[in-house]
């Protein structure tokens, strides 16, 4: 029998004793060196042979990841570990740094219990690492840290070992510091989710050079900090593999310091799923009983040439076997399991069942998208899963040759079934379609793909920024009328308070969850009893709130005022760009008798005029989206680099000393941002290493509103006059 | 001048002497169909019959666009016309406002409509029907089944021992996904006694098929076997009556066949 088929063997008969099982994900800010830690794990493990490990990167499974050397998706493993005596299963998930991809990293936190995060011991915590810290610590995962590259500070950097240990403890108070400020308003977590060098909750090492130690290998293999400098400076790198090996020492820390799904699923199923925490479905996943329902949670779908969609999930309940019939969230009917599998590096095993605590990867839910509840009965479907940010960056994509039409919009679909935080619109008229992500590089390795993977050539237009738009002062109230002018509606807006705004965002409020719990959510994000107790509809980042009183008929008609209500919000007055965080409220409506003469042909169009003129009541202004940016740089080409922030119309806020580098950091607006690595690129002589981050939406300098609208509303094909009542812009 | 005029119930015969020699009068015609319409006659039949020429308004061309009809009343004689009565069922008296606001003169000439024919054909007595209600099509109203607004009304009316009249959706040239100048799509009884069957089952309706027509239909059953029948081509309406007079009951047994154990 082959090694692997053994490994197989041994990952089903563990996959039956949830005590045994790790499920875990590595995160990372880019290039911190996740992807070849998890390589060696996997080789520690016996997965791949231990020479290629490192430059294999088997966790980089599609040629643009080995070809731009960077993690794209989520990929998903399973390996064993002997620890105390006892084989573990470790389903292991690696996830993207690049910031374009933080979709994919919130997705895979919600399949796992333990989060291990990766720092680059000689750059420290980096944006990043605070984003992935947030992302996991609010799926209620639990952290340790590694702290990777010792070696660079050994070899390279040439420090002594008091020098080592400062630079080391700096890194984790500054990891402790991001995990205690995210941690404070959790009341869930039972223990100190802080690491520390003394509780075994953090490891250094060189995922590079295969060796890692921690206080317990310490202790067990005699080896200290001084031996390793010793060792490492004499470049006995392979003895030092030999007698402290990496894999040892993580997995060791994996095993000893994250839940196992036993300890962890009734903490965290409360934290994700609003369904009756009463009922049997409940009790099934918070014991983790293979023997009850099915319930499945899907956070990863991928095209495998050979057998189709495979969707990649975690099980929170019950045992999935090939041909049950399953209901997949938010679509009717019911899709049938092809087949059942675990992941082992970039190949999937099918195995007979996999049961509750695991990560499964199955074929045949051809409705299911990442994200979707899989059950076997019907149920109150997961908690979305959060995005961080929404997307920003357009681009129009159409096939060159018209007989790829078809499959250009399958390939679409499936793109965004993939990735939730792409969205597509298709346009069957023109052909033109258009695909929205989260910044430039996530939309060209996105077509890039489709041109590689799927062969299908294609044009694609200069990317587009996204826009907003949102009103600035509270509105006076404003009347709509029907085209008929038997219906009236009364409606005021305001422009809402951030902190409800990021309340809707982050999902802690939103129309799927209870009434009462919403309303809390609500107050505590500084909302009045009163306005909470009346919120009628949630659509995007805007509320609407019923402040009339005992109107006969409102009741039924309020389907076509939320309507009319999302139609407006959808393509705001100033050029048709999304509404938000704007705060409505109808004050009055007058109706006709008849149902007829109060039909969506004349509620649709009133509510919508109502909302656009309280808008411009509002002075509603456009937003665009804008970028933090930090780009580090050695101290010569300080100036070249902030010129190019400055020049973009953005804002140096921080320039300061970080080791021998300089660290400039700042924000510019997204659309000033397209180009930017080539011209950071030339104007460093390719010395500088940057990063950015989406931060949401500023309202457009006025100076600009009224060109920036014409040009989008020319764009758009609609009239080049704006209303007369804007007469403010 | 702008004279409204009503068409009648069936075909370009059923208009009044008095409506017909002043829409021939007229310098110009407007007609809306969207309302209701003529099941017995097209535009055509109505031109050839009236020698004249008629302009069709569509919903935004009455609604949001009414200049061209209020500038050929301001400048001569323009008539306006619908089926039934221009202002029953209808909502034209916003026409009419608009055009006395600008000084223009108005008169309505009557036609018959549906809500007379319900009481004659069937024989319920006019001064027993409450509020009447006119059920939509589901994908009309936003939600599904019968808006609670149709079933308070004849709710309310049945506590009280009236009757109702059900006037039945018309949806011509917008279809379940908006605007479609091709669509053409009647509520027939048949259809609205199932829905409100899910209700009230075994309780009375008389359906009332091409009132004003030589073939018009009137039956009287259970809601629930209505649903089963089939009533042929449009326009059709439905009445649901409360309790029921003598003669109304002999006349629903002698002219529309309904049951006697639902008649007592
Ligand atoms: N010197 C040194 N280089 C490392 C180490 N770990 C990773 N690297 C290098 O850092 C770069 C990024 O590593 P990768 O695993 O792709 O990072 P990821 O983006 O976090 O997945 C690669 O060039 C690695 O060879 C380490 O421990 N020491
Ligand atoms: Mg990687």
């Amino acid at each position: 029998m082959g090694r692997r088929k053994k490994i197989v063997q041994e990952c089903e008969r563990l996959m039956d004793n949830p005590e045994h099982i790790r499920n875990i994900a590595i995160a990372a800010h880019v290039d911190h060196g996740k992807t070849t830690l998890s390589d060696n794990l996997l080789a520690g493990a016996g997965m791949i042979s231990e020479d290629t490990a490192g430059e294999q990167l088997a966790m980089d499974t599609k040629e643009d990841e080995q070809e731009r050397g960077i993690t794209i998706d989520a990929a998903n493993v399973s390996m064993t570990h002997e620890y105390d005596d006892t084989n573990h299963l470790i389903n292991l998930i690696d996830t993207p740094g690049h910031v374009d991809f933080g979709g994919d990293v919130t997705r895979a936190m919600r399949a796992v219990d333990g989060a291990l995060v990766v720092v680059d011991a000689v750059e420290g915590a980096m944006p990043q690492t605070e984003t992935v810290l947030r992302q996991a610590l609010r799926e209620g995962v639990k952290p340790t840290l590694f702290i990777n590259k010792v070696d660079r500070l050994i070899s390279e950097l040439q420090e002594g070992p008091q020098e080592m240990q400062e630079r080391l403890l700096a890194v984790i108070s500054d990891v402790n510091e991001l995990i205690r400020g995210m941690a404070e308003n959790m009341d869930d977590i039972p223990e100190d989710w802080t690491v520390s060098v003394e509780d075994g909750t953090v490891g250094f090492g060189s995922a590079l050079y295969k060796w890692g130690v921690s206080m317990p290998s310490m202790q067990r293999t005699g080896m200290d900090f001084g031996d390793i400098i010793d060792l490492e400076r004499a470049d006995k790198r392979e003895e030092l593999h030999e007698r402290t090996p990496l894999s040892d020492v993580v997995l060791d820390m994996v095993c000893e310091h994250f839940p196992n799904p036993v300890d962890a699923q009734p903490r965290r199923v409360p934290r994700i799923w609003r369904g009756d925490p009463d009922s049997e479905l409940a009790e099934s996943m918070q014991l983790v009983d293979e023997d009850g329902e099915v319930v499945f949670m899907v956070t990863d779908i991928s095209m495998d040439p050979h057998a189709g969609e495979i969707a990649t999930g975690r099980v929170f309940s019950g045992t999935l076997e090939k041909g049950q019939e399953l209901y997949v969230s938010g679509t009717a009917g019911k899709n049938r399991l092809q087949s059942v599998g675990l992941f082992m590096g970039s190949e999937r095993e099918e195995v007979e069942r996999v049961p509750a605590g695991n990560i499964a990867s199955v074929t045949g839910l051809r409705d299911a998208i990442a994200g979707s509840t899989v059950s076997s009965v019907e149920m109150t479907p997961f908690e979305s899963i959060e995005h961080i940010s929404e997307p920003v960056i357009t681009k129009s994509v159409e096939a060159k040759n018209m007989d790829d039409l078809p499959k250009l919009i399958e390939t679409l679909q499936q793109v965004a079934k993939e990735d939730p935080t792409i969205q597509i619109e298709i346009n069957e008229d023109t052909g033109e379609h258009l695909i929205s992500g989260q910044g430039e590089l996530h939309l060209e390795v996105i077509t890039q793909r489709i041109r590689d993977n799927q062969g299908i050539p294609v044009i694609t237009g200069e990317p587009i920024v996204v826009y907003r738009e949102q009103p600035q002062e509270e509105s006076r109230e404003v009347e709509g009328q029907s085209p008929n002018r038997h219906n009236k509606f009364y409606i005021t807006v305001e422009p809402m308070d951030q902190e409800i705004v990021d309340a809707i965002q982050l999902g802690e409020v939103s129309m799927d969850m209870p009434e009462l719990e919403r309303r809390e959510a609500l107050q505590e994000a500084g909302m009045d009893k009163d306005t909470s107790q009346n919120v009628e509809d949630i659509h995007r980042t805007n509320i609407l709130i019923d402040d009339t009183k005992g109107i006969q008929h409102l009741n039924e008609t309020m389907e076509l005022v939320l309507e009319g209500l999302q139609e407006a919000l959808d393509d705001g007055p100033l050029a048709a760009e999304p509404v938000q965080g704007a705060l409505f409220r109808l004050h009055d409506a007058k109706l006709h008798e008849d149902t007829i003469h109060r039909g969506p042909a004349q509620v649709i169009p009133a509510v919508r005029d109502a909302v656009h003129r309280a808008l411009i009541d509002g002075e509603v202004r456009l937003l665009e989206p804008i970028q933090d940016v930090r780009i580090d740089v050695p101290s010569e080409h300080m100036g070249a680099a902030s010129g190019e922030i400055q020049g973009r119309r953005g804002r140096v806020d921080d320039m300061y000393q970080e080791g021998d580098l300089m660290v400039v950091e700042g924000i510019a607006p997204v659309e000033e941002m397209i180009g930017f690595s080539s011209d950071i690129r030339s104007a460093t002589e390719g010395r500088a290493s940057w990063n950015t981050e989406n931060a949401g939406f500023r309202v457009l300098a006025d100076n600009l509103q009224r060109e920036k609208i014409m040009e989008i509303r020319e764009r758009k094909g609609m009239k080049l006059e704006l209303p007369q009542s804007i007469d403010y812009i | 001048m702008l004279t409204f005029i009503g068409l009648g119930l069936h075909d370009e015969r059923s208009i009044t002497v008095e409506g017909r020699d002043a829409l021939r009068a007229a310098d110009r015609a407007f007609a809306e169909f969207y309302t209701s319409r003529l099941v017995g006659a097209d535009l055509a039949d109505l031109e050839d019959y009236h020698e004249t020429t008629i302009e069709v308004r569509d919903r935004a061309g009455v609604e949001q666009d009414p200049e061209p009809i209020l500038a050929a009343a301001e400048s001569g004689d323009a008539a306006f016309l619908t089926a039934g009565d221009t202002m029953v069922s209808t909502t034209h008296t916003d026409l009419r406002l608009r055009a006395e606001d600008r000084g223009i003169d108005t008169r309505v000439i009557h036609g018959v409509t549906a809500q007379s024919a319900a009481s004659s054909l069937t024989g319920l007595q006019n001064y027993r029907f409450g509020k009447a209600a006119t059920l939509p099509f589901p994908y009309a109203h936003g939600g599904d089944g019968v808006p609670d607004s149709v079933i308070e009304t004849i709710e309310a009316n049945r506590e009280r021992g009236l009757h109702t009249i059900v006037y039945l959706d018309i949806k011509v040239g917008t279809g379940p996904r908006g605007p479609d100048p091709d669509h053409e799509e009647y509520m027939t009884a048949d259809r609205a006694a199932a829905l409100l069957a899910d209700d009230w089952a075994d309780v009375l309706g008389v359906v009332v098929a091409r009132a004003g027509s030589p073939d018009a239909v009137v039956a009287a059953d259970r809601l629930s076997a209505l649903a089963d029948r089939s009533f042929g081509d449009p326009l059709h309406l439905l009445v649901i009556p409360g309790d029921l007079h003598h003669v109304e009951a002999d006349a629903l047994a002698g002219l529309a066949d309904a049951p006697a154990d639902l008649l007592s």
